[in-house]
């Protein structure tokens, strides 16, 4: 069972020194946090954003190749949590065939909201993170500390 | 067989990825490339750090737990049978160099913008050749460069840490 989750918004968390990518559900009862280095939460930002940087950056290359092709990002699931490590398939549409393809959920996230496409996950990871101590934590999180980032 | 507008042979200079140099004060890195042919001749581009250790990543062939970005890239290209035919650096402005994939797929080709530091990224896992246009070359400033290279060379980086998600 897979259940499709937006992209709230970005956090920085000081403790690791990364960024989390948070991921909630429509009815917002589920939350994934999604620990990510900061170079990959800079690709998903920009794509918040809204921000069109001059040159094509990383997840922008890999759009317009796909975009050459008429290749289309269908969806992208995160897949499997272990050892702290979140796994992530993207579904390729291309020439009546699909193709899935393994990726780490930062880059299918960057890529899904370039694509318009949407982001889902296994229930089982949802299930997974719900530890209590993460939730308090994420909970004693200011709005402002989400930045302006809302959606 | 396709509109694609390509630079004349004579006018492509192959380079390889010489080293990968970090620049110890602002956090970036330099990646060096090198005529292929053995021409003593360098051809260095500054990079962010991301950018510089996914090229470094490449360049020892190291195998990553879970795809990186560039590795990413690869597969798609795979999956879908688009072969990256090379990369070539083709444009300077302002200090900023501008690359052209160029890849085909059943005999049609595409050619897609991109970042010389993407663009180096991808080739080196395609295993495909990169070049610099003579223009380019041309028109790039390199005062004093081998000296302050020479200085550097001290400081090649390691191995960077592979960053997890």
């Amino acid at each position: 069972m897979i259940t499709q989750m937006h992209v709230k918004g970005l956090m920085f968390d000081p403790y690791n020194n990364a960024y989390i990518v948070v991921l909630r559900d429509e009815e917002h009862s589920d939350m994934l946090p999604i620990w990510v280095g900061k170079s990959e939460a800079g690709a998903i930002s920009m794509s918040l954003e809204n921000v069109t940087p001059p040159r094509p950056m990383t997840h922008d290359f890999m759009k317009s190749l796909l975009d050459a092709y008429n290749a289309k990002v269908i969806s992208v699931v995160i897949t499997d949590l272990s050892d702290h490590t979140y796994f992530a398939k993207i579904h390729l549409m291309y020439e009546d065939s699909e193709y899935t393809v393994d990726a780490r959920p930062s880059d299918a996230i960057a890529l899904a909201l370039r694509s318009n496409a949407p982001v889902f996950a296994n229930d089982s990871v949802i299930t997974k993170q719900s530890s209590e101590e993460l939730e308090q934590w994420l909970e004693n999180l200011k709005p402002e500390d989400f930045g302006k980032l809302d959606s | 067989m396709s509109g694609i507008e390509l630079p004349k042979a004579q006018d492509l200079v192959e380079y390889r990825v010489d080293r990968i140099l970090e620049e110890a004060n602002t956090d970036t890195r330099i990646v060096v490339l090198a005529r292929q042919d053995g021409t003593l001749d360098t051809f260095p581009i500054w990079v962010g750090a991301a950018e510089g250790n996914a090229i470094k990543l490449a360049l020892d062939t190291m195998i990553t737990p879970r795809p990186m970005s560039h590795d990413l890239i690869k597969s798609f290209a795979e999956h879908l049978n688009i072969t990256i035919q090379r990369v070539v650096i083709a444009d300077v402005k302002s200090s900023t160099y501008y690359a052209t994939v160029y890849t085909v797929n059943k005999g049609v080709e595409r050619t897609i913008d991109a970042r010389p530091s993407d663009a180096i990224s991808l080739a080196l896992r395609a295993h495909c050749p990169i070049y610099i246009t003579q223009d380019v070359l041309n028109r790039r400033s390199t005062a004093n460069l081998d000296a302050w290279l020479a200085k550097l060379e001290s400081k090649d980086i390691g191995t960077p840490e592979v960053q997890e998600t």
